[in-house]
């Protein structure tokens, strides 16, 4: 007999921004993400309290992952962060603390949410034209024919993640390798459709950041084989060592994956009747003169040990994740099926060879030219392994992204409070037939200006995690800290010595002021002024930036926007 | 989720760091005092010496507690030495980095100025490294003709006043074959005073533990019947300590005191050696090293026997009585020997069923046919011996012992593979999968037997020694009658045997005796008087103006002090663990007074090489022995040190960094319901 029990009534909940516990949880949530934000972040520990492993991160993909939130507000922000960070990897903590800050100064506005919606979308053009064009003053073009620009975007993402743990020379070491893994994956003979490589990552936990290392081809590791004797491989005629992958089990188990049963008679073994056939691949594979053969999951040792006697390396569990970097290594088509093995699968390598890094052993696959590289990334602890692994795929991320439109924005929270001014200075000047076509007034429009400036300057603002002031000067735009225990009265130019990108130094008066001041700032008469090269700089991945931006504005649009929560109490 | 501000009044972290650590400071240095570990719901105790044990008995659910296992975990794992010394830094550094907060130093300052710091300090004491090369000519031209010897004497920390056995553990003394040496118990924090030696006991520990137990009324009973004991001379056989051991002394300088790991290690290393000259491998490889726990014979039994030595029962005993002296055909099998047995990564399939048309009435269960047919495999083969990597089916070995076949379960990979080598057996992970190739020969095994020739029956198990021709391998065959002291044993020789493995890794190694640390000392002392030294260009460009250079070095002047009270406090709690400092103040004035002496020197490194070289520099500046030069050398490991700093400035550092812990998963809901709910904030 079943229970029927009546259905509950969705509930309905009106406005739900404006009640306390949404606006509660809102502020924590971005009190949490800007406590995390730049290169003195502090960190969070992730665990589930009761004695598991613990996470030590300040980056937005582990915490958001790892994060689970109630309401559907804040859901509906932290997914659109997330589906952010898995197309960029970089600006993830900027995207979510200027939503968070968006969402603040809007909601505080008092003008309708439409109204407040459109002009945004008015502003945030501003900005990506601005961006875009030339005359940008917040943007340097990447060369890439030379490394600086390229070490200084890997520099500040390493940087800015302090739960790597890295000191100064650790710093510049793993910078180096994160590019020389990038280049390893670039192609050397370009044709139409280029397609960049893959940088695989190795673990070594527990090792020194200094013994991390790059190599060109793939690391298999392999508990089994003593690195004593040298290997010998078998090749063919042109120097070359044929390799099978097998993407397939070949433990010797793999008869039946369907429903149902089988029945057989006693004294058949399927168990051996398999092994034959695994032994009769075997025998192929050596007929075949195949040198190597790789198998993503378990290799039976009766196999094993055969194809040991004819002298063919045989290497098994190399993992799902090897599987495609293999194949676009190896030119070989990987094997689903133990009873069909063409040869036109098999792919060719140029050498293998015995590696051991800390107290692990693998096998080094060699290709002729490679576009898929290793990264030994070692570290001390897991905990800070695990964060400065993220660090790593974020950087190489940016490279990717960098390479397809060379540019880079000013980090340290220039870019920010450079738009902000910018934005600020074209507001003051915007033509009436453009407010018509927004339709709204040039107070409103002045209103939603100032809150976007401010959350964008929020955004810089959370750069500082020790009590001490933020400037921002009226010549660029740019930001700059002053460390705390100083009188404000003081002189500011005696206090400021670089600002957060390190372009500019403090040589002329640029006349600063408070960031997070009083209402009515000055404005800057003028465009801010863009400024020449300078070395070690602080830069952020333009796509990834310009992307967190318009991210961060229609999330912000769309929650604002939230008349209504059903929920489905069933 | 629930989410915690770790900074509500002081650092959680960071308190909850030190609290831990100081559990550990008796572990600090060559004179370790144990403890015992109880579990209050089984009444179940552990003996315990070392930092690893400690950590592993202790309840770590906390956040901080699960980094700071990971961080000695990996050290252990990295270096198995210096450990001890990871976690005592730890929380000397925890409450250093707690007074600098509370003092406003904002904590981008802190972390800056303290890695910076060590970083600074690891480059400075580069200076005291000495190669191995050289230590080897020097170790083995002078001196250690002294009658001199330090005796380590296990001493368990107690919490009574009363008693006055501090020295707790005596018996190994006896059989530590050390130059006749007067012991004498000593009293509560009374400075050790014994003419003839520089034999110490450690003063009275009184260190208040939730976590650990003292001897409690079991113990002093225990060890009351023992005190009158205390006043004799302990004698023994003396060991020539001028025979030029070459590695030997390295070790004996590494082992800090440790005799009885000294002597077995010196041992391995004579072994290694001589094989080494034959055939040109490297002078000491620890992957051919093995240990065997026989607990029941007293501690003077430990040796070294070539080949591999286990325990196995009397049965099987009986059948190496056939075997005699005749070389076996051996068989290596890397997986269990059992009829369910299937290699890692072969998954049983679940919807097989089998038919049976015509049913045999009698004919075995399918359980004797596997055991007949392997039988049948093992004798076909001729095959006498089988050492087995898993279990062993009892059935199987019944019959085997029946058929005069040994078979040896548990036995690991590197044993496998060193008979692999030179009996050119194959491991393979089913019989059926044998083939001729595969089995080895030349193997033997005999009963094994103490130094005086009589073979040991100690009831349940029997130890047994296969060896074969040209093996590699070594066991160390560690005897006590204490079983609570069988792991302690254990984890000192592999301490050693690491100390040595690294020592010679690094191709170097440090001055040792706190020399190190002094120069830290020093070193930071000169860091903080010269706040921004003109030849740090990157800095001065930094802090181009006045106001910002007097920041920076105001927060030097709090910070570096807080670095060097980490390695100050080190030395003192080794000087007062080994005695030769009755107080943490003696011995503070004590380093104090050289730090003056390194400073009016104008070169601190040369100081401290010429008082190192001459001694143990910190033995105690009133006591008798000042000025009685001639000590022992005590070396350091580079690595394992300077990374175990590290690794503790890292862990404090990552904690100090951290604002709010933040919990997921079903523990949020007990946390919601639970009382401190009020600490949390949920989201």
């Amino acid at each position: 007999m079943s229970r029927l029990e009546a259905k509950k009534p969705p509930l309905f909940i009106s406005e739900p921004l404006n009640k306390d516990v949404v606006s509660q949880s809102l502020s924590l949530l971005s009190g949490i993400l800007k406590s995390c934000y730049g290169p003195a972040g502090r960190l969070k520990q992730l665990h589930n309290g009761v004695g598991g492993y613990v996470c030590t991160t300040s980056q937005s993909s582990a915490i958001l992952s790892r994060l689970s939130v109630s309401h559907p507000v804040l859901s509906v922000l932290t997914a659109s962060v997330q589906s952010h960070i898995s197309r960029f990897s970089d600006c993830g903590l900027f995207t979510a603390i200027l939503c968070c800050s968006l969402i603040e100064n809007f909601k505080s506005l008092n003008v309708a949410s439409c109204t407040v919606i459109k002009i945004s979308k008015h502003l945030l053009g501003l900005c990506m034209d601005y961006l875009k064009s030339e005359a940008c003053g917040c943007r340097v073009a990447v060369d890439f024919s030379s490394v600086e620009t390229l070490l200084c975007l890997v520099r500040s993402v390493l940087t800015s993640k302090p739960a790597c743990m890295l000191n100064k020379s650790e710093v510049d070491h793993l910078t180096t390798l994160i590019l020389k893994a990038f280049m390893f994956t670039v192609p050397c003979h370009v044709e139409t459709d280029a397609v960049l490589g893959k940088c695989i990552i190795v673990p070594v936990k527990g090792g020194r950041v200094a013994d991390s290392t790059v190599l060109p081809g793939l690391l298999i590791e392999t508990p089994e084989i003593k690195l004593t004797k040298p290997l010998t491989v078998k090749r063919t005629c042109s120097n070359m060592i044929k390799i099978a992958l097998f993407c397939v089990s070949m433990s010797g188990d793999c008869f039946n994956h369907e429903e149902g049963t089988v029945t057989v008679h006693h004294g058949i073994s399927l168990e051996m009747s398999e092994l034959d056939q695994l032994l009769n691949v075997g025998k192929q594979l050596v007929n075949d003169e195949v040198g190597l053969v790789v198998c993503q999951k378990v290799i039976h040792p009766f196999l094993k040990q055969y194809l040991k006697e004819n002298h063919v390396i045989a290497v098994d569990r190399a993992g799902l994740s090897l599987m495609e970097p293999l194949s676009q290594m190896t030119g070989s088509k990987p094997i689903a099926s133990i009873h069909l093995l063409s040869p036109s699968c098999y792919g060719n390598l140029k050498d293998v060879c015995l590696e051991s890094f800390a107290s692990k052993h693998f096998v080094h696959l060699i290709p002729k030219d490679a576009v898929i590289c290793s990264l030994i990334l070692c570290n001390r602890n897991e905990t800070a392994w695990d964060e400065l692994k993220r660090a790593c795929e974020t950087a190489e991320h940016v490279l990717q992204l960098t390479i397809k439109e060379p540019l880079a924005l000013l980090g340290g929270g220039c870019t920010e409070t450079h738009l902000a001014s910018y934005v600020r200075h074209k507001s003051g000047s915007l033509s009436t037939s453009s407010l018509n076509d927004i339709d709204c007034s040039r107070a409103q429009y002045q209103l939603v200006a100032d809150g976007f400036c401010r959350s964008l300057e929020s955004v810089a603002c959370s750069l500082n995690h020790d009590d001490g002031e933020i400037l921002t000067d009226m010549v660029y735009g740019h930001c700059w800290f002053v460390p705390s225990g100083f009188p404000s009265v003081s002189n500011w130019s005696d206090l400021v010595s670089k600002c957060g990108c390190r372009i500019n130094g403090n040589t002329e008066n640029l006349n600063w002021r408070l960031l997070q001041g009083q209402f009515g700032s000055p404005v800057i008469q003028g465009c801010p002024r863009a400024l020449g090269k300078a070395d070690f700089l602080t830069l952020d991945c333009f796509a990834a930036k310009c992307s967190g931006l318009q991210v961060a504005l229609e999330t912000a649009n769309l929650i604002l926007d939230l008349s209504y929560v059903i929920e489905d109490q069933n | 989720m629930a989410f915690r501000d770790v900074n509500a009044r002081r650092h959680i972290g960071l308190q909850r760091l030190s609290s831990l650590a100081l559990a550990g400071r008796t572990f600090l240095g060559p004179m370790k005092s144990c403890k015992f570990i109880v579990d209050e719901s089984t009444n179940q105790s552990t003996l315990i010496c070392s930092a690893v044990r400690l950590i592993e008995s202790l309840d770590l659910t906390t956040a901080a507690g699960q980094l700071l296992n990971e961080t000695i975990q990996a050290q252990k794992k990295e270096f198995n030495t210096g450990m001890s010394t990871l976690l005592f830094l730890v929380g000397a550094w925890s409450n250093a980095v707690g007074e600098c907060l509370q003092q406003n130093v904002p904590v981008s300052a802190i972390v800056s100025v303290m890695s910076e710091g060590l970083n600074s300090c690891c480059e400075r004491v580069q200076c005291l490294q000495i190669a191995i090369h050289d230590v080897n000519k020097e170790l083995c031209s002078s001196n250690i003709s002294a009658p001199e010897e330090v005796i380590p004497i296990n001493s368990c920390s107690h919490q009574e006043n009363d008693c006055n056995f501090n020295k707790g553990l005596v018996s190994p003394l006896a059989s530590f074959g050390s130059i006749a040496s007067l012991v004498k118990p000593v009293g509560d924090k009374s400075t050790s005073v014994i003419s003839g030696s520089d034999v110490i006991a450690s003063s009275c520990n009184k260190q208040k533990l939730t976590h650990s137990r003292y001897f409690s009324t079991l113990g002093k009973r225990h060890f009351s019947s023992q005190q009158g004991n205390f006043q004799g001379y302990l004698s023994g056989p003396s060991a020539d300590p001028c025979e030029c051991y070459g590695l030997g002394h390295l070790a004996m300088a590494l082992s800090h005191g440790n005799q009885a790991s000294t002597k077995l290690l010196q041992s391995i290393v004579t072994y290694q050696q001589e094989r080494a000259e034959h055939s040109g491998s490297s002078q000491f490889n620890i992957a051919e090293i093995v240990t065997c726990c026989l607990l029941g014979l007293p501690e003077s039994y430990s040796h070294v026997s070539p080949g591999f030595v286990t325990l196995v029962s009397p049965e099987q005993a009986t059948v190496i009585k056939h075997f005699e002296d005749k070389p076996l055909r051996i068989l290596l099998m890397d997986g269990d020997l059992t009829e369910q047995y299937r290699h890692l990564g072969f998954n049983r399939p679940c919807n097989v069923r089998t038919i049976l048309e015509h049913p045999r009435l009698q004919g075995g269960r399918e359980g004797d046919l596997w055991l007949s047919s392997t039988l049948d495999i093992l004798i076909s083969f001729e095959v006498n011996l089988v050492l087995v990597k898993g279990n062993v089916c009892e059935n199987l070995m019944e019959r085997c012992i029946a058929n005069s076949i040994l078979v040896i379960g548990s036995v690991t990979r590197d044993v496998l593979c060193a008979f692999g080598e030179v009996t050119s057996a194959q491991p393979v992970t089913y019989l059926t999968q044998l083939n001729a190739a595969c089995v080895g020969s030349g193997a033997q095994a005999e009963l094994w037997k103490v130094c005086d020739g009589r073979a040991v029956d100690l009831g349940e198990l029997v130890p047994v020694r296969i060896k074969a021709q040209g093996i590699p391998l070594l066991t160390a065959v560690l005897t006590t009658t204490v079983a609570s002291k069988m792991q302690l044993i254990e984890d000192q020789l592999w301490t050693l045997a690491y100390r040595l493995h690294h020592a010679l890794n690094d191709k170097k190694v440090f001055l040792g005796g706190g020399a190190v640390e002094l120069l830290c000392l020093s070193h930071i002392q000169m860091l903080a008087e010269q706040p921004l030294q003109p030849a740090n260009k990157n800095a001065v460009k930094e802090f181009h103006n006045p106001w910002l250079a007097a920041s920076a070095t105001e927060y030097k002047s709090v910070v570096l002090p807080a670095l060097a009270s980490g390695w100050k406090k080190y030395l003192s709690v080794v000087m007062c663990n080994t005695a030769k400092a009755a107080s943490e103040l003696e011995a503070c004035a004590l380093v104090d007074h050289h730090l003056k002496k390194a400073a009016d020197c104008g070169s601190p490194s040369a100081y401290i090489w010429k008082e190192f070289r001459r001694g143990d520099l910190l033995r105690g500046g009133s006591g008798p022995f000042a000025g009685h030069g001639v000590g022992l050398n005590v070396y350091d490991n580079v690595t394992a040190k300077t990374e175990a700093w590290r690794r503790a400035l890292d862990l404090v550092l990552l904690v100090l960094q951290t604002d709010a812990e933040i919990i997921t998963g079903p523990k949020r809901h007990q946390l919601l319901k639970s009382h401190a709910s009020s600490e949390f904030m949920f989201l």
